[in-house]
């Protein structure tokens, strides 16, 4: 038995000619809330689906719980959550009959805690789901989802549509989730704030490739932007490998830098700087770096 | 399976509800010519009756599979059931199971009225035995054969083959059954209509992204 629950090897997926992923490798362990990051149009959804056999790859395997995604069983879907980003929901139905549905298909049903999650939402059964707004349709999508006590909950852009009371209480309920022993998340936001907050593992996609795949903090941590000024102008070459970005004013001297460590450093040393500043990076700023043409890869810290 | 079988009687009710008023129009056309027989009605007009039945339930049968693949596809409905704990060979294998259950919706009853009034009343001309499920399983089949095409022209982007095989179905179907009469030959080339859509259907459904 595989210790990971989402395992991804080498997928290969092509939309009319055009390589959207290009050999993808990605392994998530039990309990972790992978945020997988990436630009529109960058293969998020496109992973997500393959994952849960709704896209079939064009190569490569993609595991979920054991089982291979092509060849999932009633028994395996039944312990995945899954939000997506459209919020698939059959619009002419009442929301009692898709409930009824979805609670007739599950092979668990946590009753209390989903009457808690309509109640919270304020959600109205007797309307049907196309009367409902994008908000209320996620709501209602991540209740369902969440209704199943679902080992893997997979969440594609769920707060996509919610107010920022809503998106809070999404949040304070996915970290409910988080603490109950063994769960597992993917977690696919552009909110990056609400993905800082709660993932502590993030992989970004960018040109089709997982430019990034470590822990969140080790993230912080590896990639460096700092402000370099020098007595003279700066340089032409540092001899640094792996910068990401590097803009020059004067004798000041911009430069993000991936996989930062003592070497890069003492390297760096030997221009002699007249000082030498680290910019405080977040997430967001990390995720616009690492998605700029040809990007660095960050991987398997 | 039976909440995925309920679901599609209940979306499709519509078909269940015709097929329930089209064979009372039918048993009650039946009884009245039954009741009138010497009225002066030629036995072809009673024989050419049978052909405005037939180019409904092919039509009806063809319109319902279109119409539970169409409205799949347009409103993501296996989307949302895959996600749940259903795979989509039990989607699929549900659906068949309803298109079934319709098509004895409107074969049963006419069958049961057949036999009664066979019993009841002496036929115009000689009847041999097994007459009636003869012409039930050819029946079926034919409606059956028309459901299949149905679901595979429904999920199909493409209606080109499906209407193509539609009428190379009814072109061999139509002059056989003028021919011959109901019988083996006739089952034979059904059933393998039947299987050859089957699979074609299955094979896209399973294979094609959600």
């Amino acid at each position: 038995m595989d210790e990971n629950v989402i395992k991804v090897e080498n997928l290969v997926k092509y939309f009319d000619g055009r390589c959207v992923l290009d050999g993808i490798n990605l392994n998530v362990p039990p309990g972790c809330i992978y945020g997988l990051l990436g630009r529109n149009g960058s293969g998020k959804t496109t992973i997500i689906r393959i994952l849960l056999g709704l896209e079939p790859p064009t190569r490569g395997q993609t595991f979920l719980l054991d089982a291979q995604s092509t060849n999932l069983s009633e028994k395996v879907h039944g312990r995945i959550g899954y939000v997506a980003e459209a919020h698939n929901l059959i619009q002419n139905y009442k929301v009692s009959r898709l409930v009824k549905l979805c609670k007739d298909l599950s092979l668990q049903w946590n009753d209390k805690f989903f009457n808690h999650l309509i109640e919270t939402f304020r959600l109205p059964m007797d309307r049907r789901v196309r009367q409902l707004s994008i908000g209320m349709r996620a709501q209602l999508n991540l209740a369902l989802a969440m209704a199943i006590d679902p080992e893997l909950l997979i969440l594609d852009d769920p707060t996509l549509g919610l107010d920022t009371v809503a998106r809070r209480q999404f949040l304070e309920l996915a970290i409910d989730i988080i603490q109950q022993q063994g769960r597992t998340i993917l977690f696919c936001s552009h909110i990056l704030s609400d993905v800082e907050r709660i993932a502590d593992r993030i992989g970004i996609l960018a040109g089709g490739k997982l430019v990034v795949d470590c822990p969140l903090e080790q993230l912080k941590k590896c990639v460096k932007k700092l402000r370099v000024i020098f007595p003279e102008s700066p340089p032409p070459d540092l001899y640094l490998t792996e910068i990401i970005n590097q803009q020059t004013q004067g004798r000041e001297l911009v430069i993000t830098v991936a996989n930062w460590n003592k070497q890069k450093q003492t390297v760096l040393e030997t221009f002699k700087p007249s000082s030498c500043t680290e910019i405080p990076m977040s997430l967001e700023d990390i995720f616009i770096e690492c998605t700029k043409p040809s990007p660095v890869p960050i991987t398997n810290l | 399976m039976f909440t995925l079988i309920k679901r599609e009687i209940q979306d499709h009710i519509a078909y269940f509800l015709g097929a329930i008023l089209f064979s009372a129009v039918i048993i009650a056309i039946s009884i009245s010519l039954i009741y009138h027989y010497d009225s002066g009605n030629p036995p072809v007009f009673r024989i050419g009756l049978s052909f405005p039945v037939i180019i409904v339930v092919i039509i009806g049968f063809c319109a319902m599979g279109a119409t539970q693949m169409y409205t799949d596809r347009t409103r993501k409905i296996s989307t949302l059931l895959s996600t749940l704990a259903v795979t989509r060979s039990r989607i699929l294998l549900a659906r068949i199971i309803t298109g079934i259950l319709a098509i004895l919706t409107l074969l049963v009853p006419l069958t049961i009225t057949a036999v009664v009034l066979l019993r009841l009343f002496t036929p115009p001309i000689p009847v041999y035995p097994g007459l009636v499920s003869e012409i039930f399983i050819a029946t079926f089949l034919m409606a059956f054969a028309c459901y299949c095409l149905g679901l595979l022209a429904g999920w199909n982007s493409s209606k080109i083959i499906p209407t193509l095989g539609g009428l190379v179905l009814t072109c061999i179907l139509v002059p056989l059954v003028l021919v011959k009469g109901f019988g083996l030959h006739i089952v034979v080339i059904l059933l393998l209509f039947i299987i050859a859509s089957l699979m074609r259907t299955w094979h896209t459904f399973m294979s094609t992204s959600l």
